[in-house]
């Protein structure tokens, strides 16, 4: 019955969470007996205490946050580990990446599409290691939220490890690569348009286009690039780029990008 | 009427009559008396050495090629090939076309043609002045020939019995039927001279080595105790029993004619010299099989492997010869093999590419050959081939590699079984074989050092579990990191992992513990399989046995666990008591006395 009642309850929270905007924490308290449930060994009770945790959000969540490294370095059911590594990331706790990271070696598939997600939400040097490990991955999934996830953590001494993954087909590496080039990384992606599929060259170019710590001389060689492949996909891209470019950005850019437009408008 | 469009195709020719009662079946043993008085008549009389020569069918099967082993330029004859060409003594017989001809071996040079009209040749033998040739007559029956080298018909014979390939010297023919008897016809009355009964399938009479030989699988010889044939007391030469892919003969059956084009049964053959002297036995102690591209020789004493020699392309005929092994592949490529390494002698060509051929090499003599590497390494190349048609033979090489003390074979069966190309059958027996190597361990460890890495192309993990088992078996405790590296590597298969665990508890020692136990918490609860149960058992084994309080701790909490699985719980506990047992009787049994 208890449970019935705390089911029906988390029913609740889960829909105003859900209902509720994102950067509207919902305004849940955790129960006093789930610092106590996280350290049993019942397995309804730490499931029903990691949703709680989980929806009192990031602050009042964080005093739970060792008790559930504790659990992850105990051991659990695949289930249950999978709730308290999706726990540890909405919770974005840091202090739990390496606990997290363990778990990119885990047996279960599941269970490592789980953690490589969390480790782009709790962030750190334990994370970035573990998402690179994440780039060898046998899951195609696996390889590809490591790949985007480094790119969010700004991890830019995974660069040559992303760029390997975009050589190997990991396409969100494209991206990734795209925020965290330097001028000679940003070349490096820039050669790479025409051999690899232009939409996944393009995500990257497109990161790189509109981020305001490169400079204009790279932007205009990556632009020099698509305007040689003088295809139609080419052509809309840097229409599209053209249309998106900020009043106040670089003019000289803007420029190259309407003279690509315009040669290019006859691509195939 | 067809009988007698048959008669008149050939008749036409002249020659002599037939005899409606040869190869009769009213027939009693004699007791080898009628061949020991055409032994007396024959005398001295051997056999010459035959031509030494390859001969294939080329182009659209309208062209005959040749060449001399002993070298020279390849010949060519232009004639429509419906009968795979015989080599026989110093001529080559073919038909085609509804003719016969018969060119001179070295050369290719036209000696005679005949036509014979739907008639199929079986075979022919040849003396260097009669060759003898059979061919299929009506409704199973039979024609023999005895042409002259002027292309006239000595004797013609016709038979309702289908006659097998024969032979001819000094005037009689040896002519094979019904599988088990030689007919000896003296060719010159026609009439039945000598009758053989062999107690073995008998279906092909030739000339080798300086003396005629009867059979199929195999091999009786024409001398002095040939009069006990019907007794089983012939001089006798059988294949020795060994295992080859493909199950491949010796000779098919003389009866059935041989069509220009090499079958799968004529690129999976085995090849021999019978010797002429006492005791007869195989040329150079050697039998050889052929296996598409494989060309394996073995010790007929012993049957082991003594060689293996891989072409690019098949193996569609050959020859064995007194001290070397001849090849003819399909591009037309004609090798000389040293009978007793291996090593490339000779390489010849017949000029164009071919689609059967016949070889021999009755007289040839060796020649320095080149140098060839050790059979393992010789095994390890013919396993790289990796055409699929190739894995029956590549099964039987893997188990002969396996059997080799060489510390590079564990080398090459990693490599095998590391390969993501290898043949899944081939990759289950190379494992076997790997688990039981108790050499080479530093292969074995250098392949344990790498993991399945996407980035840099590594997509298969090397054979962990059969290495596990081999080095644990050689008790390398060098393994034991590496091995404990693998228990945490998602990519192993469970039963690579079960294996890993399992030897750590003979090799491991206290710097696996934070490995095992990180094994012990990830699976307690979340094992998938039996095999990582067991696995975990192992790991829980291996902590008790060397982990210290931390490890026995480990276990206790894993038992305490509610969480942890039922078998694994079970047998851990098991193993804990056995382990405390095991403690217990150690501290209460007295030390041995000092002597």
């Amino acid at each position: 019955m208890k449970h019935a009642f705390l089911a029906g309850s988390l029913v609740a929270l889960l829909a105003t969470a859900t209902a509720g905007a994102q950067n509207k924490p919902p305004q849940v308290q955790v129960s006093k007996t789930a610092a106590a449930d996280l350290k049993s060994s019942d397995g309804t009770k730490i499931r029903a205490a990691l949703d709680e945790v989980r929806l009192a959000g990031k602050t009042a969540g964080a005093p739970y946050v060792a008790s559930i490294v504790a659990l992850l370095d105990r051991g659990m059911t695949p289930e249950l580990t999978t709730a308290a590594i999706d726990t540890l990331a909405d919770l974005e706790a840091q202090p739990a990446s390496q606990a997290i990271a363990e778990y990119m070696q885990h047996r279960s598939v599941r269970v490592r599409q789980s953690a490589v997600k969390a480790l782009g939400k709790t962030k750190g040097p334990a994370a970035v290691r573990g998402l690179v490990k994440g780039l060898s991955d046998q899951d195609g999934m696996v390889r590809g939220v490591a790949a985007n996830a480094l790119g969010q953590l700004k991890a830019k001494s995974a660069v040559p490890d992303l760029f390997l993954a975009l050589d190997h087909r990991v396409n969100e590496a494209a991206t990734s690569i795209g925020m965290l080039c330097d001028p000679a990384d940003c070349e490096k992606l820039g050669a790479r348009i025409g051999k690899i599929p232009f939409d996944v060259a393009s995500a990257g170019v497109e990161q790189v286009l509109f981020r305001t710590d490169v400079g204009d001389d790279t932007k205009i060689k990556l632009v020099g690039r698509i305007r040689e492949l003088g295809t139609r996909e080419a052509n809309k891209f840097l229409a599209e780029t053209t249309k998106k470019w900020p009043q106040k950005g670089s003019a000289r850019i803007k420029q190259a990008l309407d003279q690509a437009v315009q040669a290019t408008g006859g691509g195939s | 009427m067809k009988k007698l469009v048959l008669l008149a195709v050939v008749l036409a020719c002249g020659g002599g009559q037939t005899h409606p009662n040869l190869f009769s079946t009213n027939w009693s043993d004699d007791n080898g008396a009628s061949i020991a008085a055409v032994m007396a008549k024959i005398g001295s009389a051997k056999p010459a050495v035959g031509a030494d020569v390859a001969v294939g069918v080329a182009g659209n099967s309208d062209k005959v090629v040749g060449v001399a082993l002993a070298g020279g330029q390849p010949w060519t004859f232009a004639h429509a090939v419906d009968v795979r060409p015989t080599i026989a003594g110093s001529v080559v017989v073919g038909e085609g076309g509804g003719e016969l001809f018969c060119l001179d071996a070295t050369s290719g040079r036209r000696i005679w043609s005949r036509q014979v009209g739907p008639m199929k040749m079986r075979g022919a033998g040849d003396d260097g002045k009669t060759t003898v040739v059979t061919l299929s007559g009506n409704e199973g029956g039979s024609v023999l020939l005895a042409i002259d080298r002027d292309g006239s018909v000595a004797r013609q014979i016709e038979s309702d019995k289908g006659l097998g390939v024969p032979a001819v010297l000094a005037g009689y023919a040896f002519v094979p039927w019904s599988r088990q008897y030689v007919s000896v016809l003296d060719l010159s009355s026609g009439e039945e001279a000598a009758r053989i009964l062999l107690r073995g399938k008998v279906s092909h009479a030739f000339a080798e080595a300086g003396s005629l030989f009867f059979g199929e699988q195999d091999l009786f010889r024409l001398d002095d105790k040939i009069t006990g044939g019907s007794r089983n007391q012939a001089t006798h030469l059988a294949l020795p029993q060994r295992e080859l892919p493909g199950t491949p003969a010796l000779m098919g059956p003389g009866e059935e004619p041989l069509g220009p084009v090499a079958l799968a049964l004529d690129k999976t053959r085995i090849y021999a010299m019978p010797t002429a002297g006492d005791p007869i036995g195989f040329a150079g102690d050697r039998f050889y099989g052929t296996y598409f591209r494989l060309a394996m020789a073995f010790d007929a004493k012993t049957t082991k492997l003594a060689w293996v020699h891989d072409e690019p392309v098949d193996l569609v005929g050959g020859a064995a010869g007194p001290s070397t092994f001849v090849l003819c592949d399909e591009s037309g490529k004609v090798l000389v093999l040293d009978a007793a390494t291996g090593g490339v002698e000779r390489e010849l060509s017949l000029g164009a590419p071919i689609k059967s051929c016949a070889a021999q090499a009755d007289g040839l003599a060796g020649a320095a050959a080149q140098p060839v590497p050790p059979l393992a390494d010789q095994i390890s190349a013919a396993l790289t081939n990796r055409d699929s048609e190739m894995v029956s033979g590549q099964r039987l090489l893997l188990r002969e590699l396996a059997t080799l003390d060489d510390e590079s074979v564990t080398k090459t069966l990693v490599a095998i079984t590391s390969n993501p190309l290898t043949a899944p059958i081939l990759l289950a027996d190379g494992r076997r074989a790997l688990a039981a190597r108790r050499s080479g361990a530093k292969y074995m460890l250098d392949a344990l050092a790498h993991h399945y890495d996407f980035l840099h192309d590594v997509l298969l993990t090397p054979p962990v579990g059969p290495m596990a088992q081999a080095l644990a078996a050689m008790k390398n405790k060098q393994a034991a990191p590496l091995l404990a590296a693998h228990l945490l590597d998602p990519a192993d298969s469970d039963g690579d992992v079960k294996q890993a665990a399992a030897a750590l508890v003979e090799i491991g020692d206290a710097s696996e513990a934070p490995s095992l136990q990180q094994f012990l918490a990830l699976y307690h609860a979340a094992a998938e399989s039996e095999d990582v149960a067991n696995a975990v058992v192992s790991a829980g084994q291996a902590l008790l046995a060397y982990g210290g309080p931390a490890g026995r701790k480990a276990v206790d909490a894993v038992l305490a666990d509610p969480m942890t699985l039922e078998m694994v719980k079970g047998r851990l506990t098991a193993v804990e008591q056995q382990a405390d047992a095991q403690k217990a009787q150690s501290k209460t049994t007295p030390p041995a006395p000092k002597k």
